[in-house]
C-alpha cells in the first residue's frame, strides 16, 4: 500500500507541472488588461502604470512570469495581489471558510444522495423511488443562482431563520444554509447512481446465487450487494469533491463567505494569474490527495484492487 | 425527515449573535457593495468604496455646503489664488490634529503630497497632481517593461511651505477651478509615522476626520468605526458608531438590507423596478453626478460626418431608453444636471426625430457596412442597453447593426491603441462640482477620460480660456462655449442621466443634498 501511495504521489508532480502551466496560459491568454480593469473608467497615469506593471512583472514574456509564480508558490513568499491585498493574510481567512464550506455541503449531499439512492433501489417502483424521480428531476433542472438566491430569501429574509450572509454567526450557522443549497443542488447526480447501482447489483447472477445457496437477507445485503453496488458511487464520491469547490464559487458570492471560490473569481476577473495558478495547485493537490482516499477505501471495499 | 431539519434550521435560529456596532450610542450599520478594503489610504485609492470610507476617517481642506452648494472651509481657513489663478495659497486653521494626537501642519501636506507625486511609488492619485509645476521631475518618462526608478528630486518645485500652518500651491498654467479641487480626500494628509511607512499602516489608518478606527481590523472583518472627538469641522456627523460591512455582491447586500440586517445600502440596478415595493418609505433617491453617453471612435473613418453623428443621436429615443434603465432622465447636455452652469437643452441634435434622422443619413452619404456595438460583458446590463440601441438604429435608420461583448478593460485597452470597431458606451462622474470636471477630462486632446480620442484646438482654447478667468460666472461662460463645440462636433452622444437610489432602515434618516447627493455618514437618527 505505501508503494503505491508513494507512486501516485511521484506521478502527480509532473502532472501538477502541466496543469499549472496550462492554467496560467489560460489565464494569460485572457483578454483585457488587469491594472485598468482594477482602475475601472478612472485614467491611471502612466508612471503608476509602469510602477505597477513592473511590481507584478507584467511585461516579462509568460515563462518568466510563470516560473516567478511557481517560485513565490515554492518559497512561501506569496506577496500581494494586484489590489494591495496580502495573499498569505487572505488564505489564512479563506482556506477555513472554504474547508468548513465544503465539508458541509458534501456531508449533506452524501447523505441525502446515499439515503434516497438507498432506499429508492431497494423498493423499487415505490413512492419514494418516483419521488425521488421528480425531486432530481426538478433539481437538475433549476439552475444553482435561481435555488441560491431562493433559499437565501425564504430562509434568511422572509423566516429569519438563518443568517442571510457573511460568517458573523460562525460555525455551524453560519454555513448552514449555504451548504444546504450546494447539498441539495449537488445531491440528484448521487441518488440516481446509487439507486440504478443497487438495482444492478441486486439483479445480478450473483446475488441470485447467494440467494439459491440460501444465505440470510443481511448477509446478502452487507456481505455481496453493498460492496459492489458502492464501487461506482465511492469513484463519484470523489469526483464529487472536486464539483463542490465549483459550487462554492457561486454560493460563496451570493452568500457573501469569504472563502476560496471568491478569491479564484476575483483573480480571474482580474487575470491575476499568480494567485489563480496558487488556488488551482491547491486545489489540485486537495484532488490528488482525494484520489488517493478513493483508490484506499476503493481497496476496502473491494480486495480484488488492492494489488492493482 | 423534513421535521427535523425545519427544528435543526429553528434552533440555530435563535443563537444568532446580534448585529449591531458597539453598544449605546447611535449607531449604524452600511452595507457596501464592493470586495472588502485591502487597505485605507486616500492617496493610494480613487475607488467609490475606499474613497466613502476615507470621507469618515478624513477631512478634506474644503467641502461643498450640501444646503447651498457653496465652498466651505474645512482643514483650510483661506484658500487664495494670485490674480490669474496659477499660485494658489492654502492657510490652515490652527488647533486641528490627526487621530495620534500629533498637530495637523502644512508640512503635512507638502510631504504627503509629494510622495502622492513620485511616480515610482505608484500610488493612484498620482494624477491629481500633474497640474501642480515640478510633477514631471517626479514622473521621467520609463521604457516600456521598465521599473519605474526612484527619482533623485523628491519635491515639486511648485509646492511651497510657507509657515507651519501655510503652503503654496503653483500650477503649470492657471487654472480657475483648483480652489474646487481640493475638496477631493484623495489629497488627504499623512501624519509623519504612516509617511515614514505606509505599508505597515495600511490597516491602521490614522486620520483626521470624524471617524477613527474602532480596534483592530483585520483582513476579512468589518470595518468598525467610533466618533473621533479631535474633529473640529463644520458638519460633525451623528452617528457615534459606523459599521461598514462589506457584500460584493449587490443583491445579497439589498436582502440583507430586507432581512433588518444592514441601516443603509445601494440599491442595485436589478432591483430599480421594484425597490419602491420592497422597501416602502425606506429609501431615498439623488440625481447622480453623471452623464452616460455613447462613444464615437473618432479614428474610423466611417463616422467622419458630423451629420451622420446627428443622424444617429436623432434615431435614439431616449424617453425609452431612459425608461429601460430604470430611474434615468434622457440627457441633452454633456455635463451632469447638478453642477452648476448645467443647460437642460443644450444639445440641438439630441430629439427623438426618426425622419429628420433618415434624411441627415442620406445627407451623410449612409453608412457603409455593419455597425457594431461594443458592450461590457462584465456588466448585467451592458448586452440588454446594446441591444436597445441597437434595434433602434435598425428600425429608424435601416442600418445593419451587430453586437460583440467584451471585457470593459479590453474595450478600453483596444480604444487606446484605435484598434477598437464601432460605438461603445461610457460614463463619467465628477471628482470635483465643476462643469470644467466634464469638459477637461472627455473633450480636451489627450484628456484623462477622453475615450473617443477627439481633439479640436478651438475648444482646447476655449477651455485654456476658462481655465485662465478667475471670475467664476465668466468663467461657467467660456466653458459652456466648449460644451458647444463639443455638441457640434458630437465625438459622444448624450444618452441619459440616472439618479441613484438608497434604501434606509427606520432608525435613520440620510442627508440628501442636490449639490452633494446621498450620504449615509451624516444621516440623522430618529
Amino acid at each position: 500500500m505505501i508503494r503505491f501511495v508513494l507512486r501516485r504521489v511521484l506521478a502527480a508532480i509532473p502532472i501538477g507541472l502541466v496543469v499549472t502551466l496550462g492554467v496560467f496560459a489560460l489565464v494569460f491568454a485572457m483578454p483585457g488588461d488587469p491594472l485598468r480593469e482594477l482602475a475601472g473608467d478612472k485614467p491611471i497615469p502612466a508612471a503608476v502604470l509602469a510602477a505597477k506593471r513592473a511590481q507584478f512583472h507584467l511585461d516579462d514574456p509568460f515563462i518568466v512570469q510563470y516560473l516567478l509564480s511557481m517560485k513565490d508558490i515554492l518559497t512561501g513568499h506569496f506577496g500581494t495581489t494586484f489590489a494591495g491585498a496580502d495573499i498569505a493574510d487572505q488564505l489564512r481567512l479563506r482556506i477555513p471558510v472554504t474547508l468548513k464550506l465544503a465539508s458541509m455541503s458534501l456531508v449533506f449531499q452524501w447523505i441525502f444522495g446515499l439515503l434516497f439512492g438507498l432506499y429508492a433501489g431497494f423498493r423499487r417502483n415505490g413512492v419514494v423511488d418516483r419521488m425521488l424521480l421528480l425531486a432530481t428531476l426538478v433539481v437538475l433542472a433549476v439552475p444553482g443562482l435561481v435555488l441560491y438566491f431562493t433559499g437565501q430569501y425564504l430562509f434568511g429574509v422572509e423566516l429569519k431563520w438563518l443568517p442571510v450572509s457573511g460568517v458573523r454567526d460562525g460555525w455551524p450557522t453560519a454555513y448552514l444554509l449555504p451548504a444546504l443549497c450546494i447539498g441539495i443542488s449537488g445531491f440528484a447526480g448521487l441518488a440516481r447512481l446509487t439507486r440504478t447501482s443497487i438495482v444492478d447489483t441486486t439483479g445480478s447472477d450473483f446475488v441470485k446465487t447467494a440467494r439459491a445457496k440460501g444465505l440470510g437477507e443481511q448477509r446478502i445485503l452487507w456481505r455481496h450487494v453493498l460492496p459492489n453496488a458502492l464501487l461506482p458511487v465511492v469513484t463519484l464520491m470523489g469526483i464529487d469533491l472536486a464539483g463542490i469547490f465549483a459550487g462554492a464559487v457561486l454560493a460563496e458570492s451570493i452568500f457573501n463567505l469569504p472563502g476560496l471560490g471568491q478569491f479564484m473569481f476575483q483573480a480571474i476577473k482580474l487575470k491575476e494569474g499568480g494567485v489563480v495558478v496558487l488556488l488551482s495547485t491547491l486545489a489540485f493537490l486537495m484532488f490528488i490527495l482525494i484520489n488517493l482516499i478513493v483508490d484506499v477505501v476503493y481497496g476496502a471495499i473491494d480486495p480484488r484492487v488492492r494489488n492493482v | 425527515m423534513a421535521l427535523g431539519l425545519a427544528l435543526v434550521l429553528a434552533s440555530c435560529g435563535d443563537g444568532k449573535s446580534s448585529s449591531g456596532g458597539g453598544s449605546g450610542g447611535k449607531s449604524e450599520i452600511i452595507a457596501i457593495a464592493a470586495d472588502p478594503l485591502d487597505y485605507i489610504n486616500p492617496l493610494n485609492d480613487n475607488g467609490t468604496a475606499g474613497i466613502g470610507v476615507s470621507m469618515a476617517i478624513f477631512a478634506p481642506l474644503v467641502t461643498t455646503d450640501p444646503d447651498t452648494g457653496k465652498l466651505q472651509n474645512v482643514m483650510a481657513d483661506s484658500v487664495t489664488p494670485d490674480k490669474n489663478s496659477q499660485t494658489w495659497t492654502i492657510k490652515l486653521k490652527a488647533g486641528n490634529t490627526f487621530q495620534n494626537g500629533q498637530p495637523l501642519t502644512a508640512k503635512d501636506y507638502v510631504d504627503s503630497w509629494n510622495m502622492t507625486a513620485e511616480g515610482s511609488n505608484g500610488w493612484k492619485n498620482n494624477g491629481f497632481f500633474s497640474k501642480v509645476e515640478g510633477y514631471d521631475a517626479l514622473n521621467p518618462p520609463t521604457p516600456d517593461g521598465a521599473t519605474p526608478k526612484p527619482t533623485a528630486v523628491k519635491t515639486m518645485s511648485g509646492l511651497k511651505l510657507i509657515d507651519n500652518l501655510t503652503f503654496s500651491v503653483k500650477l503649470k498654467v492657471p487654472f480657475s477651478q483648483f480652489g474646487l479641487t481640493l475638496q477631493y480626500l484623495g489629497l488627504a494628509p499623512l501624519p509623519e509615522e504612516v509617511r515614514k511607512n505606509p505599508d505597515a499602516y495600511k490597516r491602521k489608518p490614522i486620520g483626521n476626520g470624524p471617524y477613527k478606527l474602532d480596534g483592530a481590523w483585520n483582513a476579512g472583518d468589518d470595518l468598525k468605526l467610533a466618533k473621533w472627538d479631535g474633529y473640529k469641522g463644520p458638519q460633525i456627523p451623528e452617528a457615534d458608531h459606523i459599521t461598514y460591512r462589506f457584500i460584493p455582491n449587490a443583491d445579497t447586500a439589498y436582502n440583507e438590507f430586507l432581512a433588518g440586517n444592514v441601516d443603509f445600502t445601494d440599491v442595485p440596478s436589478t432591483k430599480v423596478k421594484s425597490f419602491k415595493t420592497d422597501a416602502p418609505d425606506q429609501w431615498v433617491t439623488s440625481v447622480s453626478s453623471g452623464a452616460n453617453y455613447l462613444v464615437i471612435p473618432a479614428w474610423d473613418a466611417r463616422f467622419k460626418n458630423p451629420k451622420l453623428r446627428y443622424a444617429i443621436s436623432e434615431a435614439i429615443d431616449r424617453k425609452a431608453f431612459a425608461d429601460l434603465v430604470g430611474l434615468a432622465e434622457p440627457a441633452k447636455g454633456l455635463v451632469a444636471p447638478d453642477m452648476q452652469g448645467y443647460r437642460a437643452d443644450a444639445c440641438k441634435t439630441c430629439d427623438f426625430d426618426a425622419g429628420k434622422a433618415k434624411q441627415l443619413l442620406q445627407e451623410a452619404g449612409g453608412f457603409p457596412g455593419v455597425l457594431n456595438i461594443n458592450y461590457n460583458t462584465t456588466s448585467a446590463t451592458g448586452q440588454i442597453f446594446a441591444e436597445a440601441i441597437g434595434n433602434m438604429l435598425r428600425q429608424n435608420l435601416g442600418l445593419k447593426v451587430k453586437y460583440t461583448g467584451k471585457q470593459g478593460s479590453e474595450i478600453t485597452e483596444l480604444a487606446d491603441s484605435h484598434k477598437l470597431d464601432g460605438l461603445r458606451f461610457s460614463g463619467w462622474g465628477h471628482d470635483y462640482p465643476s462643469i470644467e470636471d466634464y469638459l477637461t477630462p472627455m473633450f480636451k486632446s489627450n484628456g484623462d477620460a477622453n475615450f473617443a480620442h477627439y481633439s479640436n484646438p478651438a475648444l482646447d482654447a476655449v477651455l485654456a480660456k476658462g481655465d485662465a478667468e478667475p471670475d467664476p460666472d465668466k468663467a461657467i461662460k467660456l466653458y459652456q462655449q466648449a460644451e458647444d463645440i463639443a455638441l457640434t462636433d458630437m465625438p459622444l452622444i448624450p444618452l441619459y442621466t440616472k439618479s441613484n437610489a438608497y434604501l434606509h432602515s427606520d432608525k435613520i434618516q440620510p442627508r440628501v443634498s442636490k449639490y452633494t447627493g446621498v450620504s449615509a455618514i451624516w444621516s440623522t437618527f430618529k
